[in-house]
């Protein structure tokens, strides 16, 4: 298990953009399963939207992200990068996220380099998948 | 994995590549470099190459990303490791 402290001390994300609460299991250099809880106190719910709120698309991704980050720096353990930039993304969502969900994430890596990494993204809230697909980005 | 004949693997190799620089497959030919001629960047042949491993079931080091440069490297790369 690796709690939010350590995962501050790996990735440079924070404090409102931090999108991972927990690392529930980790296998070096091939997959990572972490989770986010989403809270109705988070701010952005006042005007996303104001009548339904939704956890935006755009953070599932952004969590998928940090979970990849996490997993490559657990596996390259002298990689010297500090930044990760998205280089590509596709994936298809496939129902929405509400406050009291526990976001699954899950990420297997297709390939992993010192220059970034390739991989398979997966989300789901209760054992249902809500959103699927590819990630690639680069290190600095 | 089985071999595969050389025209196959041309054609899926460009279009792999077709998919991932989001061109169309014509336009790959043998030469034509990935940088200069269809706009790829150095995470586009990141792509190519775990494509490349997945499809083949094979695995190819990270210092050979630099050949990575037009159709025929990738096939010659490809063909090393099968």
């Amino acid at each position: 298990m690796i709690d939010t402290e350590e995962i501050k001390s790996l990735i440079p994300q924070r404090f409102p953009f931090l999108m991972l609460d927990r690392v529930t299991e980790l296998k070096e250099g091939e997959y990572i399963k972490a989770y986010k809880n989403v809270s109705i106190n988070e701010e952005y719910f006042k005007g996303h939207f104001p009548e339904a709120p939704t956890f935006p698309g755009a953070f599932i991704a952004e969590a998928m992200a940090q979970a990849a980050c996490v997993l490559l720096k657990k596996s390259i353990k002298d990689l010297a990068a500090t930044k990760f930039y998205v280089t590509s993304v596709k994936i298809r969502f496939f129902r929405i996220v509400v406050p009291g969900d526990q976001l699954q994430i899950f990420i297997k890596t297709v390939k992993m380099t010192r220059l970034g990494g390739v991989f398979e993204v997966e989300a789901s809230v209760d054992k249902t998948v809500v959103a699927k697909g590819d990630m690639t980005f680069a290190c600095k | 994995m089985p071999k595969v004949d050389d025209l196959t693997l041309e054609k899926e190799l460009r279009e792999i590549i077709a998919k991932i620089v989001e061109i169309e497959p014509e336009k790959i030919t043998q030469d034509a470099s990935f940088v200069e001629d269809l706009g790829m960047d150095s995470m586009m042949a990141l792509e190519i190459l775990a494509a490349m491993e997945k499809k083949y079931k094979i695995q190819v080091p990270e210092e050979k990303l630099g050949q990575i440069k037009n159709l025929k490297e990738v096939i010659k790369l490809t063909k090393e490791y099968l």
